[in-house]
């Protein structure tokens, strides 16, 4: 491992800490997700010569602790914890594909779902160019994603009213 | 994690790391200080941090951490694949999309529409900037660089796509993409009524890169020149109304006169 672990723990782990605590509502279960977040690090850190390590772990935490809030089935504690449960409750097809994950891991890039970037922009409250930036994408891009989610969201709001 | 006027709990994370560009930094922490609770939110973060490290130590962390990581690597191992085909097999989508590339690549294709003859600025102005044409280009990244594509390439949902232009002496631009899913996405100018100014040579690639989504069939790009400004919304309206035919992987816009359009298709 090219990466100090540790060294990396003792600057970014609590910041870690916090961004799994803030989406899983749970202290048990975020120290659990930081854990995972630190291996998906180790696999991913090609991505570290284009993105600063804090950027890259923020986005790494959340799309772990999104995964573990697929299908959870909990009450929202407040709006922005409702909004994360829904944006981790729509269908990303994207992060599925196997092959292309292999594909990221190559060539050292994170995966930027749209479920990832809903949640940066509708919950982080990043403008859409501080989004873009943070996913390396185009706000072109990043707009088209969030027009298709927002929809997505727009309908389950129907189905549970 | 965020509130109006209110630094966003990401961005106090940053500012405490100092992983910020230097001018963003200063700025981020002088509207920091002037909050109410700004400094006191800056102290608790701290203060977190340091139960955090108590609490949960370094070495403790990192030996789960790589426990993990072992036990990951391990599942990974149990089909008995060798590293060298684990590495190969990603590379499979890549190879089969070359594959159908080179079979596939169809010849380019006019702009004039069939039914109709030239749509006006197609076709009837004179070259400009030593006999070049407005042109759009497309680079697919890939890890150790970019790939050019040729108009009618193969993509695939999750290509990340460069898009540059060619001006050749116009001044002002639009470019936007349509999809067979009928969205239609504006990529310059990103915001504002009217196109975009133009480098009017040279070739300019747009700020960040633009990955397909999972729209079926194609992904269409337009760019639309002039000498003058023009308004964002013509351009837009007659994209809709393309999106919405059937013609839309073919047909050109329908534009006012004294607006140019090329297109730049990729094929899903």
């Amino acid at each position: 491992m090219s990466i100090d672990v540790e060294a990396y723990y003792r600057r970014y782990g609590p910041q870690v800490l916090r961004r799994c605590r803030f989406l899983l509502r749970d202290e048990e279960k975020a120290v659990d997700a930081m854990h995972d977040v630190f291996v998906q690090l180790l696999r991913y850190q090609g991505a570290l010569k284009d993105a600063a390590p804090s950027s890259l772990l923020h986005r790494i935490a959340t799309t772990v602790c999104l995964n573990r809030l697929r299908g959870a089935k909990r009450r929202p504690e407040d709006r922005e914890d409702e909004l994360v449960l829904q944006i981790a409750s729509t269908d990303d097809t994207e992060s599925r594909a196997s092959a292309r994950g292999m594909l990221d891991r190559l060539f050292g890039r994170v995966p930027a779902s749209s479920r990832d970037i809903a949640v940066l922009h509708l919950v982080d409250g990043m403008t859409l160019e501080e989004t873009a930036r943070e996913v390396g994408l185009s706000v072109s891009g990043v707009r088209k994603r969030l027009r298709a989610l927002t929809s997505v969201l727009q309908e389950l709001e129907l189905e549970a009213a | 994690m965020t509130s109006p006027r209110r630094t966003p709990d990401w961005l106090l994370e940053r500012i405490a790391l100092g992983e910020l560009p230097p001018e963003e930094l200063a700025a981020a922490r002088t509207r920091l200080e002037q909050e109410p609770d700004g400094p006191s939110r800056l102290a608790a973060l701290k203060a977190d941090s340091a139960a955090t490290l108590e609490r949960l130590s370094p070495e403790q962390v990192t030996r789960e951490v790589e426990a993990r990581l072992r036990r990951a690597s391990v599942e990974k191992k149990a089909p008995a694949r060798s590293p060298w085909f684990t590495s190969a097999l990603g590379l499979v989508p890549v190879l089969a999309a070359l594959a159908l590339f080179v079979v596939v690549q169809p010849d380019s294709g006019t702009l004039e529409d069939p039914v109709t003859g030239p749509v006006a600025g197609l076709g009837t102005e004179t070259t400009r900037s030593k006999g070049l044409s407005p042109k759009l280009e497309v680079h697919r990244q890939q890890g150790r660089g970019d790939e050019v594509l040729a108009d009618g390439a193969l993509a695939a949902a999750g290509d990340v796509v460069q898009l540059a232009y060619v001006a050749a002496g116009r001044t002002h631009g639009v470019i936007l993409s349509v999809d067979g899913r009928g969205s239609v996405t504006l990529h310059t100018p990103e915001q504002g009524a009217e196109a975009a100014a133009l480098a009017p040579s040279g070739t300019h690639r747009l700020a960040g890169a633009y990955e397909l989504d999972d729209a079926p069939g194609f992904e269409r790009f337009f760019f639309i020149t002039a000498e003058q400004p023009f308004a964002v919304d013509t351009i837009l309206e007659a994209a809709r109304k393309l999106a919405a035919s059937p013609e839309a992987p073919t047909a050109p816009l329908s534009l006012p006169e004294g607006l140019t359009q090329v297109s730049f298709t990729l094929q899903k």
